[in-house]
């Protein structure tokens, strides 16, 4: 694991990093990949594309019951109205959570994930304990984030082990009556959609 | 393949929630490597099959012990490589030019930036729903006991267990041999829940359901 606490110190760059910044400088030379591509794809994830896409989604869901049966009865077309697609997000499936069914969302094989809707997955997502628990002990994993579900709630499990990608549709929840998409679109976290926490009601602080 | 990287149901891997865990990644290289992976498959200047397959090909020693971009960057170079786009040698060549102090070889073309943006935002068609599926839903299905040397996305865990068919997902052509070049006909593949006492035996938690989406092949009347 890399240290994360050191992004405003300078220090001598790891053996990788010299490794990736050689591979990217020998592209460069051989003219094969431009920095401005690198830069574009890097940006693209950084700034246009991520969970803030997916809680829009259910956000109109929670608000429009037409959408929310047009959203679990043929995502691609659901999702694209808000113009989100591509890469990685091309056979969506969306599960639907109900006070009897928790869902939530792995890749034990890799690393697969609703690129458009949620962006580019947390490391915990991709690390060893999340691949290899989330299916064999989820209430153990759940607790971990802090989410304690009753003994009648049925969790499933969804393993994204061939093309369909999945998104977890939360249940609205209590205290959030008269909001508006924006408001709930706050409340939707990246985790409340992969299934690893659910939406609490909390005002939008100010500014 | 039967490595490491079928991680579903291991033990000893300790906490999933750990400080700092929440980010996509921490240093400014990795988020670049990512880019030059999209980038090797975009402009077609990598061979053999996929970086996801290459990856997995990693030495399990290596790939436990290296970061996760760590991995991308071998996938990178692997499929470069193969392709013969670099030779062996030349990164560390430029790594020594690098650290002598040279300057930094950069290449400018926008155009580049543009195709690679529209080929992530582009939508294609969902899986066409398969016209001759063997399975439907509701029925009991049982994964083939297998131990496949190459790439499968069939994993362990589910290996001789039986499920239902919890729907029909569509065709694509089995992984397993298209990763490889081979030219297979599209196949349907089914999602398959499981319950947890049929994978996993007894548990302290209450039953719970895995899904898995699984390919035709993969699979047999229970």
């Amino acid at each position: 694991m890399t240290d994360g606490h050191d992004h405003h110190h300078p220090r001598p760059a790891s053996a990788v990093e010299l490794r990736a910044r050689a591979l990217e400088a020998l592209l460069a030379e051989r003219g094969l990949v431009s920095g401005e591509a690198i830069d574009a794809v890097v940006e693209l994830y950084e700034r246009d594309i991520g969970p803030q896409n997916g809680a829009k989604v259910v956000a109109r869901a929670w608000l429009d019951e037409a959408y929310r049966q047009r959203l679990l009865g043929d995502p691609g077309a659901a999702i694209a109205e808000f113009g989100f697609g591509g890469a990685e997000g091309d056979n969506m499936v969306v599960v639907a959570n109900t006070p009897a069914i928790h869902n939530m969302i792995v890749c034990t094989l890799c690393s697969c994930y609703p690129w458009p809707l949620l962006g580019l997955p947390p490391i915990w997502y991709k690390s060893p304990p999340y691949r290899a628990r989330a299916v064999s002990e989820p209430r153990a994993v759940l607790r971990e984030f802090g989410l304690e579900l009753g003994e009648e709630v049925e969790i499933r499990v969804w393993d994204s082990s061939a093309e369909v990608r999945y998104l977890v549709l939360p249940m609205r929840p209590p205290g959030t009556d008269g909001w508006d998409g924006d408001q709930l679109a706050a409340i939707v976290t990246r985790d409340c959609m992969i299934g690893t926490a659910v939406p609490v009601a909390q005002e939008p602080s100010a500014g | 393949m039967d490595g490491v990287h079928d991680m579903g149901g291991m033990h000893g891997f300790g906490p999933v929630v750990e400080p700092g865990g929440e980010f996509a990644y921490h240093e400014s290289w990795e988020p670049r490597v990512f880019a030059i992976n999209v980038l090797v498959g975009v402009e077609r200047v990598g061979g053999g099959p996929g970086g996801r397959v290459v990856r997995e090909e990693m030495e399990p020693a290596r790939y436990l012990a290296a970061s996760y971009y760590e991995r991308w960057l071998y996938s990178a170079e692997q499929r470069l490589l193969r392709k013969g786009t670099i030779g062996p040698g030349e990164v560390e060549a430029m790594m020594r030019r690098l650290e002598a102090g040279e300057p930094v070889p950069v290449h400018h073309d926008p155009a580049m930036a543009e195709r690679v943006l529209t080929e992530l935002r582009t939508v294609h068609p969902a899986d066409a729903p398969p016209p001759d599926a063997r399975f439907a839903r509701g029925q009991r299905v049982r994964v083939k006991r297998m131990h496949p040397a190459g790439h499968t996305r069939c994993p362990r865990y589910v290996r001789g267990a039986a499920g239902v068919i919890e729907a029909v997902r569509g065709a694509d052509r089995l992984p397993d041999r298209a990763v490889y070049g081979e030219k297979v006909d599209p196949e349907p593949v089914y999602c398959v829940a499981f319950g947890s006492r049929e994978l996993w035996g007894p548990s302290e938690e209450p039953a719970w359901t895995v899904a898995l989406d699984l390919w035709e092949s993969y699979l047999e009347p229970a």
